[in-house]
């Protein structure tokens, strides 16, 4: 045991060491700062939802929503029809687009809401029970057309255009506005209990493309503009309750609605959360290495039967019997001629002589294995070795 | 820094509280109160610099043998230090049981073993010892790692000493047939007796009776203090691998067995090994060559050089002045043709002896003989045709009166050894 001194740890890295890791760790801070911020801002889904209010591509309804608003109406869109929570329907405006998709259980809560309706879009059986007396019709041609009614918002707006559907007037019950040559009419209106339903069966006129078009504007605002509220809703079928207000149900406006089920006891969540916060932990104690792994060059790892091998797949590919054969005859002879003591330099002669005496068989015979032809293909080949095997096993008997 | 279990321990009994209150506030407050006193307990633990260090390894153990190194620690601190110590050393150093657990006051040390069993020839160096040190709580602590040098020669195996009992019985047997053999070549005269009845009478020394008044023969030996050059090629085709290890790990045990009997018989070795300079070199002193060898072999690596045969030669020509048997352990293939090999042999058989061993590939043997199939065939072809080029370089380097010895790796250092016994014998040297 050699007496060295003890060695000890330095006591840690020197004041620039530790700015340079300083501002090292500030950079680091900022480019995740960054990273974080880039994901939330990125990961925002955008809304593509034709008539949505925060849809801003032309199938949505953004323009009207801003332009409302720019006029101080409340616009507030929810995703479920529960969460309308209307406060006071004499002065909101509920939306419903794509009202078709509705059950009638909705339909009828529609039926018992107080205030004004506007339906957008298809909707189907919600419009005879809210005293649309209509049916709609598929447009085949679009057509900007005039007004041709009393009514004052369409009379207001002039001309709007009938696109994708229309409503075709089976009662007497609703006033219908923009009605093509054919008779199917973009707009439709209904006034019964002291509230007024409207119909824009031609909903791609509030779209944010087509907006500007026509009298679209002035019909839109003036429609849906009426009450400083405007509750906004686009069914999609997955939703199932029903619309609410002040006065429905128990007379109160419900808040949320917890909608999670029950399964698990309460605190089984915060458990789980706090079980991952302690496999974070886990993390950090298991990457943390004790001490850094040792490196050791190793030597390269080389069989030396490659280059061997590379000419024996050199050899299959070219299907070369005839070389193959040459080299094993050659090992071959070289082999026998070694056993029976004939020199490489005595000749061909001389060898088939002595391999014909010792394995008792005609020189000719010999004289073909050993120097014949080539064989032409595999199986002439494995022919060719196996009687040359057998020649060789005649010499070399005992 | 580092934390233990006893923080993850910690920090999962917060799953009681969360799930008690059913609040996931509780649950951030309880880890980070863990994490906090994680941190607290880092600072209170001792500085890794309260503790010293000194490691000690063995100079030198021959491969598959065990060993162990031994590594000092220290207290040097004020205080109690608590922690652990890693003593890292390379992969195939085959260190096990490298991290020790201590509990030192001031001023006191422990030493502790880490068992090595080393898996490859050649020099393994440790790595840097890490020291942890844990915190009055155990929670947590610090931890750094610093450069302890210290080495270990790992021995080539010499797997084939157990070949040498039965060479040195043949030796001596050539030896006795000496004794009362007639003068010839391979035997020296060493001195007169009286003569037995038995004795040749050709030995009988008769200016030797004339003047003792009495027969007596003169008795022989074999010849000695010859010298042996060994050259092992170290160079490209050295480190293509034959069975599990390189060639030139097959060449560097013939060496050694070879080196020993020389040793035995009286002759004066010397060993190299080269590629395009020498890369070690060892020469005996008295009947001592196994150990220098081996240490001076144990670090030599195959490099991916071509070999510089006319260097060798000048080399060899500068170490000795007399007739000596230069062994070549390198590789008899096709390649020797243009590499020099040939003109080298020819060069140094002008004036020595010239012994060149080559390793056989036990591989090329299967595939001569494979006949599976038609690819069979090819890979037999293929072979048979490495085969025959390899003897016609081998006729070639016979032809110019040097001897060539090919073996299987396993068996090249006793055919060696056994081509020495019979140029001795035959007094070639």
């Amino acid at each position: 045991m050699t007496a060295t001194a003890l060695r000890t740890a330095p006591s840690g890295p020197g004041l620039r060491a530790r700015a340079r890791g300083g501002r090292l760790g500030i950079v680091a801070l900022v480019l995740l700062l960054g990273l974080v911020a880039m994901l939330v801002l990125g990961s925002r889904p955008g809304d593509y939802v034709p008539l949505s209010t925060e849809n801003s591509t032309p199938s949505g309804t953004r323009a009207i929503a801003q332009i409302l608003r720019g006029h101080g109406v409340d616009v507030r869109q929810v995703d479920t029809l529960a969460r309308a929570a209307v406060r006071e329907p004499a002065s909101t405006t509920v939306v419903i687009a794509n009202a078709a998709l509705l059950t009638g259980g909705q339909v009828r809560s529609l039926v018992d809401y107080p205030g004004d309706l506007v339906l957008l879009g298809e909707s189907g059986a919600a419009l005879a029970p809210l005293g649309i007396d209509a049916t709609e019709e598929a447009v085949v041609v679009p057509r900007t057309v005039a007004a041709a009614c009393d009514d004052p918002d369409a009379v207001a707006a002039g001309t709007a255009r009938v696109d994708v559907l229309g409503l075709a007037a089976d009662g007497p019950g609703a006033t219908l506005c923009f009605p093509q040559r054919g008779g199917t009419a973009a707009f439709g209106r209904a006034e019964r209990d002291g509230r007024t339903v409207t119909a824009i069966a031609s909903a791609s006129l509030l779209t944010n493309a087509q907006l500007d078009a026509a009298g679209h504007a002035a019909l839109a605002a003036r429609s849906l503009g009426r009450h400083p509220e405007l509750v906004w809703y686009v069914a999609d079928g997955f939703d199932p309750s029903l619309l609410t207000w002040a006065g429905s149900g128990s007379g109160e406006v419900p808040g949320e609605i917890d909608a999670t089920p029950d399964f698990f006891p309460p605190g089984t969540g915060s458990a789980f959360y706090a079980l991952a916060l302690t496999a974070l932990i886990a993390a950090v104690w298991r990457a943390r290495r004790f001490g850094a792994l040792v490196s050791e060059p190793l030597p390269v790892v080389v069989r030396a039967s490659e280059a061997t091998r590379g000419r024996a797949r050199l050899y299959r590919r070219a299907r070369a019997t005839g070389r193959a054969a040459a080299s094993l005859r050659a090992a071959a002879a070289l082999r026998m001629g070694r056993r029976l003591g004939v020199s490489r330099t005595d000749g061909r002669d001389a060898l088939v002589r002595a391999v014909a005496r010792a394995a008792g068989r005609s020189e000719a015979d010999v004289d073909r294995l050993l120097y014949g032809d080539a064989p032409p293909h595999d199986a002439a080949l494995l022919t060719l070795i196996s009687e040359l095997d057998a020649l060789e096993s005649e010499v070399h008997r005992p | 820094m580092h934390i233990t279990g006893w923080t993850v321990a910690l920090a999962a009994l917060g799953v009681i509280p969360a799930a008690l209150t059913q609040s996931r506030a509780v649950a951030w407050a309880w880890i980070l109160g863990v994490v906090a006193l994680a941190l607290i307990d880092a600072w209170l633990a001792a500085p890794p610099s309260w503790v010293g260090v000194r490691r000690d390894a063995p100079g030198s153990v021959r491969l598959t043998q065990s060993t162990h190194a031994t590594l000092l620690v220290a207290n040097v601190g004020r205080r109690r230090v608590r922690g652990a110590v890693r003593d890292a050393w390379q992969p195939s150093a085959g260190a096990s049981g490298e991290r020790h657990a201590f509990a030192l006051r001031p001023g006191e040390s422990e030493t502790f073993r880490t068992a090595l069993h080393p898996t490859r020839r050649g020099d393994r160096h440790a790595g840097p010892v890490t020291v942890r040190t844990v915190g009055p709580l155990r929670l947590a602590g610090r931890q750094r790692s610093f450069d302890v040098p210290a080495r270990l020669r790992v021995l080539p195996e010499f797997a084939s000493r157990r070949h040498l009992p039965s060479r040195l019985v043949r030796l001596r047997e050539i030896d006795g047939r000496t004794a009362v053999r007639l003068k010839g070549a391979g035997s020296e005269f060493d001195s007169l007796r009286e003569y037995v009845v038995g004795d040749d009478v050709r030995a009988i020394d008769w200016r030797g009776t004339a003047r003792r008044g009495e027969v007596v023969v003169r008795t022989y030996r074999p010849e000695r203090d010859r010298r042996v050059v060994i050259a092992l090629d170290s160079a490209r085709l050295s480190a293509a691998r034959v069975g599990d290890a390189p060639r030139l790990d097959a060449s560097i045990e013939a060496a050694l067995l070879l080196a020993a009997l020389a040793a035995h018989a009286g002759d004066r070795v010397q060993a190299t090994a080269f590629d395009r300079a020498e890369q070690a070199r060892a020469a005996s002193t008295g009947s001592r060559i196994v150990a220098p060898l081996a240490e001076a072999l144990a670090t030599v690596e195959p490099s991916l050089l071509e070999p510089d045969w006319p260097a060798l030669v000048r080399l060899v020509e500068s170490r000795v002045s007399q007739r000596s048997l230069v062994v070549l352990l390198t590789t008899v293939d096709t390649s020797a043709m243009d590499s020099g090999l040939i003109e080298a042999v020819a060069a140094l058989q002008r004036k020595h002896q010239v012994l060149v061993g080559s390793v056989e590939d036990p591989e090329l043997g299967l595939m001569v003989t494979g006949r599976a199939d038609a690819d069979a065939l090819y890979d037999a072809g293929a072979a048979s045709r490495a085969m025959l080029e390899r003897e016609a370089v081998a006729t070639r380097l016979r032809q110019l009166g040097a001897e060539v010895v090919t073996a299987l790796p396993d068996d090249l250092a006793p055919a060696v050894c056994d081509r020495y016994l019979a140029l001795k014998a035959a007094g070639r040297l």
